[in-house]
């Protein structure tokens, strides 16, 4: 075994050298685990959260009502469970509590990603929920008024505003996601944390390998909040509005002819 | 003739509170009927048990002779037939002017979408705001927006037009432009219940007047007669009040 070199820089380069490839595969598959269940979270959080919002209308028949007010109790306790309760804790009690309650072996994988989209699902649920209720009740009247049921209302027009009023939220969780995931090396997975962690045991260089899981940490984080606010930018659409020039007027079907625009007077 | 919209006995309690007490009135084909009245009397909450957008305590609403109460009844498909345009515009803040126009005919009404855009288009020209159809809301004033409003309610081609109070929430120099579109619509024969506080308005585009007072129609008539011969005293008094404002 070579030796280690004895200043600071020099021992990095040595273990990036040897391993720099455990550190990008470890770096990958924390940011791979982070954004798809991240993604999956806000799926789960969008479900949750439009459940929460419903209103349990009298004019509802009985059973509905029921079953709704018993969904939104689940939703509740699943809700506060897995926000409640650290994700490490919660990553050995389901993995191994999956084996030995119903024999079921998880893969290490599926393990992962369920256990991270499951809390950012609980995390994002309330945050969906306050983000419909700051729609302002015109927008779901002018839907309904157009001819839209309740549930298309909820898809064209409340889900988009809500997802848009949310999104520094969502960039926030996937943050956390990229921070948190190292608590599944409780389970094996073996991502950034895991790795930096063998490195350092192999040559005892804990300050070393670490300073490089930092790097690396900070690295993921500032570019994962800056690509959220460029695409934060883009659903805002641009800052103006461009006139509408006679090119973008022209009628496409040519059904319906336009009379010459004609200016309008004021009335007083 | 069989009128387009009729309503007997509607009566709307807000828990012991009643807001509309046993309402009866109907809408022809080509009617433009201003409804007026101080606030509180119960005129949006008219409009808005017209559409259901508040579930009337009892009493009927009649579409084409069809009551719209029924349970049998497609609440979405009635509602694009009573296009509503409101006192707070309520255009949807995630499209813009075209895609406001354009989402109920092509997603609810399955209007081809080339078909759908010369649609929106024409009614836009109609408003005057075909220029800033990439504008999303935000960027228009009071009177842009109800000006789209107006066209968003008309490109679902409803057979009747409800307006509630459309200019109260604009400043003073747009209440023009958008009362310009009203009256070419009333001038076209379009079928209208317009809530207003603009008397001169109301005089001039409508062919029949509705004076409510405590959730109740207290008189009702052609403008003529309640503008310049009223008969009941709250409704001198109401006209008074307005004109010496
Ligand atoms: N959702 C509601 N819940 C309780 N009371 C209401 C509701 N909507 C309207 N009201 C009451 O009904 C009455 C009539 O209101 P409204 O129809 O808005 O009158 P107008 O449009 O003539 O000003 C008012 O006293 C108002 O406070
Ligand atoms: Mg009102």
């Amino acid at each position: 075994m070579t030796s280690l070199p004895s200043d600071f820089l020099g021992r990095v380069f040595f273990i990036l050298q040897r391993y720099g490839m455990s550190y990008l595969r470890g770096a990958g598959t924390t940011l791979l685990i982070s954004l798809i269940s991240t993604l999956f979270g806000c799926i789960i959080g969008f479900g949750v959260g439009v459940v929460q919002y419903l209103p349990i209308e009298e004019r509802l028949p009985w059973w509905k009502r029921w079953l709704l007010v018993l969904a939104k109790g689940l939703l509740k306790i699943y809700v506060e469970v897995f926000r409640g309760t650290p994700m490490m804790v919660q990553s050995m009690f389901i993995y191994y509590g999956a084996s030995q309650l119903m024999g079921i072996n998880m893969s290490m994988w599926f393990a992962a990603f369920f256990i991270v989209s499951i809390n950012t699902g609980a995390y994002m649920a309330e945050t969906v929920r306050g983000g419909l209720l700051s729609i302002d009740n015109g927008q779901t009247e002018g839907a309904l008024a157009v001819g839209m049921s309740p549930i298309r209302a909820m898809n064209y027009v409340l889900i988009p505003q809500a997802l848009r009023n949310i999104m520094p939220q969502i960039g926030n969780n996937l943050i956390i996601n990229i921070k948190d995931t190292c608590v599944l090396s409780v389970i094996g997975t073996v991502e950034l944390f895991f790795a930096s962690k063998s490195v350092a045991g192999t040559y005892y260089t804990y300050f070393e390998s670490m300073a490089i899981a930092m790097v690396l940490y900070l690295t993921m984080t500032i570019v994962a909040s800056k690509l959220l606010r460029l695409w934060e930018k883009k659903m805002d659409g641009p800052s103006s509005y461009d006139l509408a020039t006679t090119d973008t007027l022209a009628f496409t079907s040519g059904l319906l002819t336009m009379a010459p625009a004609k200016k309008k007077e004021r009335r007083d | 003739m069989e009128p387009i919209l009729q309503i007997t006995h509607l009566k709307k309690d807000f828990g012991s509170h009643q807001v509309l007490s046993d309402i009866d009135f109907s809408v022809n084909q080509g009617d433009v009927v201003s409804i007026i009245g101080a606030s509180g009397s119960g005129k949006s909450t008219l409009l808005r048990c017209i559409n259901l957008l508040e579930s009337p305590t009892s009493g009927d609403i009649r579409f084409h002779g069809e009551s719209v109460l029924d349970s049998s009844i497609d609440v979405p498909a009635y509602r694009a037939k009573v296009g509503m345009v409101f006192q707070s515009f309520n255009l949807f803040d995630n499209m813009n002017v075209l895609e406001n126009c354009m989402i109920s005919p092509v997603k609810i009404l399955k209007v081809p979408k080339a078909e759908a855009r010369d649609r929106a288009m024409m009614y836009l020209d109609k408003v005057g705001m075909t220029s800033f159809i990439n504008a999303k809301p935000r960027y228009l004033s009071g009177g842009q927006k109800q000006r789209v409003a107006i066209a968003r309610a008309l490109a679902i081609q409803p057979e009747v037009l409800l307006f509630d109070e459309p200019t109260s929430a604009l400043d003073p120099q747009m209440v023009g432009e958008v009362l310009d579109v009203i009256g070419d619509l009333a001038k076209e024969g379009r079928t209208m219940v317009i809530v207003t506080h603009e008397m001169t308005f109301a005089r001039d585009v409508s062919n029949r007047i509705i004076f409510m007072d405590e959730g109740v129609i207290c008189e009702e008539g052609a403008p003529e007669k309640i503008f310049n011969q009223p008969v009941k005293d709250a409704t001198k008094a109401f006209l008074q009040r307005f004109w010496n404002r």
